[in-house]
């Protein structure tokens, strides 16, 4: 074993070893995400927005454009803590599915998608509501969380989501304080 | 600056107003109809109505990332981009151009464009009482205000009858009726929580809001589209603004000179006559220093901005600041607190809806220590001001589990009725509570930068326990579930109701202005903006600045008639 070599596995030991210290995950979830990679994800994440909000006798979260919408917001809005931990998400759900299905997400059946994603919403945070406010102010909400409320957020501003999803109503003129709700009705997508 | 005599002929008007928005607004158009050559002086931009409102018409989906701020926005405006989003952040100044020093934290958000904040106002308009104008002499506190109910009036019908308030009377003591527009209508969970008022006996009751939304159309605008988009600018002219209705009209009498980008730096003072003979300029542009002269001065700069002004002009005859005898200036600041409530759900009701978004919510009006010999552990009081509705997508999304089609439907249905509702509370004027100029920093047209020092204290954390307890009583009362109570504990500025940095009163040696807003020292300036405030009651205070302003503007003009300025 040459020097470089010594050297740079004696890092990679070092760095694993601290990876379970909160230092350590300080550091990797403050250092800014790479567009390329995020953007890379797009299929993956827009099968995951459509699990979500799937097609039905309306629109679904893909044929909305969420997914971009997700990806535009993170990169942009959302705080480093929040890219990271997303990304990690993505890649972690990537990972288990390996290990569990022996394949790829995308290559998943239908249900074995269903059952992968509901792993990951069962883990999304601790059942107690204030553990998870401290946890999400010092590690970044969890992924599945972000994904979620991106997701709601992208489809029910998207015009699909609004017009067809929801019921939209660009000038109401009149306010109505008390009316029958119709069968079927949807709730109103601006307030 | 070397000003010839034809420049100086140039540069003089019958009167100067200094800021286009509630108050500014309201002066130039008064002084205009009255005949004067005035100059409006905006250290902003122009915003015309209409033509400058460009999110006005847009659709949700038209905002690349929804109603999110960028990291870039936060980091550049930490203060400001809490309270603006992409639809309305061009009616907000930049933080990085425009900063102030917090010696506590304080929200001071601003607008700074002709209308100033006019444009993003919450445009409830309650007139005050004699419980409020009588507080201070009656419990000893600050001073007393030199004017009663009775003196305003008239003045609250005028503004009143102009702008086009919608509401409802109610015939209460602490909250006069005014002239009102049809109000606009409660929606049947709030209805719920008015009857079930009634029934307990509390001796309080629920109103709708009153707003500067007209229910018809009125004097060229309107009537509202009930879009509640209100903070774009309205294209209808729904609601009051500055730029909707006080501006054209001043325009339109031919007497207005509109000057934006003119940061006014100083007033100047004239030891002959003890009166201003006008104000210096930067323009905020070319940076170019300007002295505009003028018989009478109104000053409009809004609270903090105002006190700044003053502090700044110092003369042989004010080492302390423009009028500022009493070294009261910069002192007394107040702001509503509003951060106090509670909230509930209802699960009755689930046939019902609506149509339609109104622009205002509801209104409890005070119920606390309106009568002598009330035990409670604080003075003065507060109202509730809040909404009802069902719960949409927005409310929903953090409220239900799971995913896919069952999650989709829930979430695109109209969830359980709820009603949010919080206190406005007032706030006492404590010395100590104030604004200053810093002696080194500078902004970049050289400066000085203001230093907010404020901070709520204990009669309004303790008020803001039983604005709690009393909120979830009623909604517990009126069969609410899940009841939960709240403080989100925002810091002074918040409400967005600065007031008292140049209060008025009786006595030159402890108040800043007389009963007609005057400065005591120098008659030909009136200052009507929320710093002339001496108690800050827990009314919305928009309506009275414009009430005063109105009032200062007729009294100003027949004094100039008769040689008195």
């Amino acid at each position: 074993m040459n020097r470089r070599t010594y050297l740079k596995s004696a890092l990679i030991l070092g760095s694993l070893g601290m990876a379970s210290l909160s230092v350590f995950k300080w550091i990797d979830i403050t250092k800014p995400v790479d567009p390329a990679l995020l953007w890379s994800k797009k299929d993956i994440i827009g099968e995951l927005a459509e699990l979500i909000i799937p097609e039905t006798d309306t629109p679904g979260a893909k044929s909305a454009g969420v997914p971009d919408y997700i990806i535009n917001v993170l990169l942009n809005c959302m705080d480093i803590k929040k890219q990271n931990k997303f990304c990690t998400g993505v890649k972690d759900l990537e990972a288990y599915s390996i290990n569990n299905y022996g394949k790829k997400f995308l290559d998943c059946s239908a249900t074995e998608r269903l059952e992968v994603f509901d792993y990951f919403a069962q883990h999304a945070g601790f059942s107690y509501r204030i553990l998870n406010r401290i946890n999400n102010k010092f590690f970044g909400e969890p992924f599945y969380l972000t994904l979620r409320d991106l997701t709601i957020e992208g489809y029910c501003m998207s015009e699909k989501g609004a017009t067809q999803g929801l019921a939209y109503d660009y000038i109401p003129v009149n306010y109505n304080a008390c009316i029958p709700l119709q069968p079927n009705q949807k709730s109103w997508a601006t307030k | 600056m070397y000003i010839s005599g034809n420049i100086k002929e140039l540069n003089t008007y019958d009167a100067i107003v200094i800021g286009s928005g509630i108050s500014g607004g309201w002066a130039a158009m008064e002084l205009c109809k009255k005949g004067l050559k005035t100059l409006l002086l905006e250290r902003g931009r122009d915003v015309e109505h209409i033509k400058d409102y460009p999110t006005a018409n847009l659709n949700p989906w038209d905002f690349k990332y929804g109603l999110n701020n960028t990291l870039k926005d936060r980091e550049i405006d930490p203060v400001q981009s809490n309270s603006y989003d992409p639809s309305t952040k061009h009616f907000y100044v930049s933080d990085a151009d425009h900063p102030y020093i917090q010696e506590q934290p304080f929200n001071w958000l601003r607008g700074y464009q002709v209308g100033g904040r006019s444009l993003v106002w919450g445009r409830q308009c309650y007139r005050m009482s004699d419980l409020d104008f009588s507080a201070n002499l009656k419990e000893d506190i600050a001073v007393d205000w030199p004017i009663r109910y009775q003196d305003i009036a008239p003045w609250y019908s005028y503004v009143e009858s102009y702008i086009g308030v919608s509401g409802q009377k109610e015939n209460l003591t602490q909250l006069p009726d005014g002239e009102f527009l049809p109000p606009m209508e409660l929606n049947c969970i709030e209805k719920h929580l008015a009857d079930s008022l009634k029934k307990n006996e509390y001796n309080r009751l629920l109103t709708i809001g009153r707003v500067a939304n007209l229910t018809r159309g009125w004097d060229h605008r309107g009537p509202c589209q009930n879009r509640n988009l209100c903070h774009r600018g309205c294209p209808f002219g729904g609601y009051f603004s500055s730029n909707s209705s006080t501006i054209p009209a001043a325009v339109a009498t031919g007497n207005l000179t509109l000057r934006p980008f003119s940061i006014v730096t100083e007033v100047l003072f004239d030891p002959e006559n003890q009166k201003a003979k006008g104000v210096r300029v930067i323009d905020a542009l070319s940076n170019e220093v300007y002295e505009f002269y003028s018989k009478v001065l109104f000053i409009n700069a809004s609270t903090i901005a105002t006190a700044g002004l003053l502090l700044n002009s110092v003369s042989p005859r004010f080492p302390n600041g423009f009028g500022n005898d009493s070294n009261q200036v910069g002192h007394n600041l107040m702001d509503h607190h509003s951060s106090a409530g509670a909230y509930g759900l209802h699960d009755q009701f689930k046939e019902l809806y609506y149509k339609g978004r109104r622009p205002c919510g509801f209104l409890i009006p005070r119920y606390r220590n309106l009568k002598d010999g009330e035990e409670l552990d604080f003075k003065r009081g507060y109202n509730i001001q809040g909404h009802g509705e069902r719960q949409e997508w927005l409310d929903r999304s953090h409220n239900l589990n799971g995913f896919g089609k069952d999650f989709k439907a829930q979430l695109t249905s109209p969830g359980d009725w709820t009603i949010w509702m919080a206190g406005w509370g007032e706030c006492l004027p404590y010395y100590e509570n104030r604004v200053a100029l810093d002696d080194l920093k500078k902004d970049k047209w050289g400066q000085p930068l203001l230093k907010i020092d404020f901070s709520f204290k204990e009669n309004e954390n303790k008020m803001m326990v039983d604005i709690q307890n009393t909120s979830a009583e009623m909604l517990e009362n009126a069969g609410f579930k899940g009841v939960e109570v709240f403080n989100y504990k925002k810091p002074g500025g918040t409400t967005v109701h600065e007031m008292g940095t140049a209060r008025m009163g009786h006595d030159p040696k402890t108040s800043v202005l007389n009963k007609f807003n005057q400065v005591h020292a120098a008659r030909n300036v009136f200052i009507t903006d929320g710093s002339c405030m001496t108690s800050s009651s827990c009314q919305n205070p928009s309506l009275t600045y414009m009430a005063l302003t109105a009032r200062a503007c007729d009294f100003a003009s027949r004094q100039l008639r008769n040689g008195g300025l």
